[in-house]
């Protein structure tokens, strides 16, 4: 089973050395010349479509003004994520654990899913203004499903055997949930989590969109109002790098938990698919 | 071998029934059984015959339908935890290094792991795991992670040992140095030893009873007691009174109708 994977990883390891770490980039690059080209070549105007020179020009010369605005929108990304995280998580566990409560919330979590939570915001701002709260609780709505969703699937998929196991060894439930369960879980935890932010930097746009007085959201309002287009794109790209920014510190939080975990297993030993 | 002393696990007709979304399914049905003190005993039965779900009850984490189980003359309720679990895909936690996994048993059972340390260290020596104490399971072979769950299912010395089929997914050539180094210990600890398999030279060659089962529900179909003596080596294997022993017990498989001869196993 491990006959030589020293090997076949090292073929695998020397072709991400030479390519994978460059590739997106050139990916990247090569889309934005085409799209800095093709505004040079057809002369497009500003308030149509930027060049993407202008945007990131505008990105850094403006920088006080996004630094200010987004202050608000990472806070609402901070606290609705984290307030998905501290809910979604316990009732995950007794999700898990009764199959009562599991069957009594199972209803109301689909359907707060299903329901367009775009149609909710209006309803947020008449019940609790224009501040950080909706946002937050806008944030936390859109985020919490695949929390609650991916932790239940990862609680659940704990091998029998292993907790029969720890019984044997005079386990208790307790004992047995942080020991056993919760780091089977953990994997699939982290693949909600990771969903879970790239949707509380949606969610709390939306919440800005529809009705705040501060924010990048409310930036791209005001920008679009005023046939801003430049504002607009630099908005987004702040975004972007916002996105990104919280994707990876979530994924970095994840290689360091899982660290000593042989995933990629497959990838490592060459398996292929 | 007759033992005056009362045996030290009684297994007394104990029923199970599954209940599957259709139909029930009986597992177990008034099976009696008596493993004395010191004594290795082998389960040798069809797949699927009940032998994994005994083995649970005998260790109090299923419970029985019908009947009781008596360990040290008290009758089991709940998991009975002065024994040690050996499971067929070995059961470590991917999260922990040989090691832990070792320690596993003695955190669980709020013993002092740093004593334990060199217990466990001293066992993967004798399994021939020196220096994989710092290994993660994904970096061991199949035979290795068995070893270091024998390890630590033997690490904390309980009385018992109750072996689910540790060794069936394992290539013959190490299933016979897991048997040997198996003998040895057994040998050195006299543990009171219940092992599954679907294997009869690994029953015939570890045993001092081999319990033949019948397919579901299970009981027993005879009870054989194995004079060949010990330590035994390979060598044991090509003895006319060991192949008497696995003819016998091929033949009572065929009078019982399991056509599917137990030796051919599920790859891996």
């Amino acid at each position: 089973m491990v006959t030589s994977p020293k090997t076949r990883a090292s073929v695998s390891d020397r072709g991400l050395c030479g390519f994978a770490w460059i590739a997106p980039i050139v990916t990247a690059l090569v889309c934005l010349s085409l799209w800095e080209l093709s505004v040079r070549w057809f002369h497009v105007p500003i308030y149509l479509l930027p060049a993407p020179s202008e945007v990131v020009r505008k990105m850094f010369t403006d920088y006080k003004l996004f630094y200010e605005q987004s202050l608000p929108t990472l806070a609402a990304i901070v606290l609705g994520f984290g307030m998905a995280v501290a809910v979604g998580v316990p009732i995950a566990i007794f999700m898990v654990y009764s199959r009562l409560f599991r069957h009594s919330v199972q209803a109301i979590l689909i359907t707060a899913q299903v329901l367009p939570k775009v149609a909710l915001a209006p309803l947020f701002i008449v019940w609790f203004g224009f501040g950080l709260l909706p946002k937050v609780l806008m944030t936390f709505l859109i985020s919490f499903f695949p929390i609650v969703i991916d932790s239940v699937i990862g609680l659940a998929s704990v091998r029998p055997e292993s907790l029969m196991l720890v019984r044997s060894m005079g386990a208790g439930r307790w004992q047995a949930f942080w020991k056993v369960r919760l780091p089977y879980a953990l994997p699939s935890m982290f693949g909600g989590f990771k969903v879970a932010i790239t949707f509380a930097v949606v969610g709390t746009l939306v919440a800005e969109f529809v009705g705040s007085d501060s924010g990048l959201g409310y930036l791209l309002v005001m920008a679009r109002g005023n046939l801003d287009t430049l504002t607009v794109f630099a908005v987004i790209g702040w975004l972007v790098i916002i996105g990104f920014a919280f994707y990876y510190a979530i994924e970095l939080l994840e290689k360091f938990v899982l660290r000593n975990r042989g995933r990629n297993r497959a990838r490592d030993l060459g398996a292929g698919l | 071998m007759s033992s005056s002393a009362a045996p030290l696990i009684q297994v007394r007709a104990v029923s199970k029934t599954f209940r599957t979304s259709q139909e029930l399914v009986p597992a177990i049905q008034r099976l009696s059984i008596d493993v004395r003190q010191g004594e290795f005993v082998s389960l040798v039965g069809p797949s699927g015959c009940g032998k994994t779900s005994l083995m649970m009850i005998i260790g109090g984490l299923l419970d029985a339908d019908h009947g009781e189980v008596i360990i040290h003359g008290q009758q089991v309720r709940g998991p009975f935890t002065n024994l040690g679990i050996g499971f067929q895909n070995a059961e470590l936690l991917d999260w922990r290094t040989s090691l832990e996994n070792i320690l596993l048993q003695i955190e669980m059972r709020k013993l002092p792991v740093k004593q334990y340390r060199a217990v466990a260290l001293n066992l993967l020596r004798q399994v021939g795991l020196d220096g994989f104490a710092d290994k993660y399971p994904y970096e061991l072979s199949g035979g290795m992670r068995q070893r270091v769950a024998l390890c630590r299912a033997l690490v904390h010395d309980p009385d018992i040992l109750l072996l689910d089929e540790p060794f069936g997914a394992l290539d013959a050539l190490t299933r016979d140095q897991m048997n040997y180094d198996l003998q040895r210990i057994w040998l050195e600890k006299r543990k009171t030893a219940i092992l599954v398999t679907h294997s009869i030279e690994e029953a015939v060659w570890l045993s001092d009873r081999v319990l033949v089962m019948t397919p579901r529900p299970t009981d027993v179909a005879e009870d054989i007691a194995i004079d060949l003596p010990r330590p035994r080596d390979l060598e044991v294997k090509t003895d006319p009174k060991f192949n008497h022993y696995t003819g016998h017990i091929r033949r009572i498989f065929q009078q019982l109708g399991v056509f599917r001869m137990p030796e051919i196993r599920r790859g891996n």
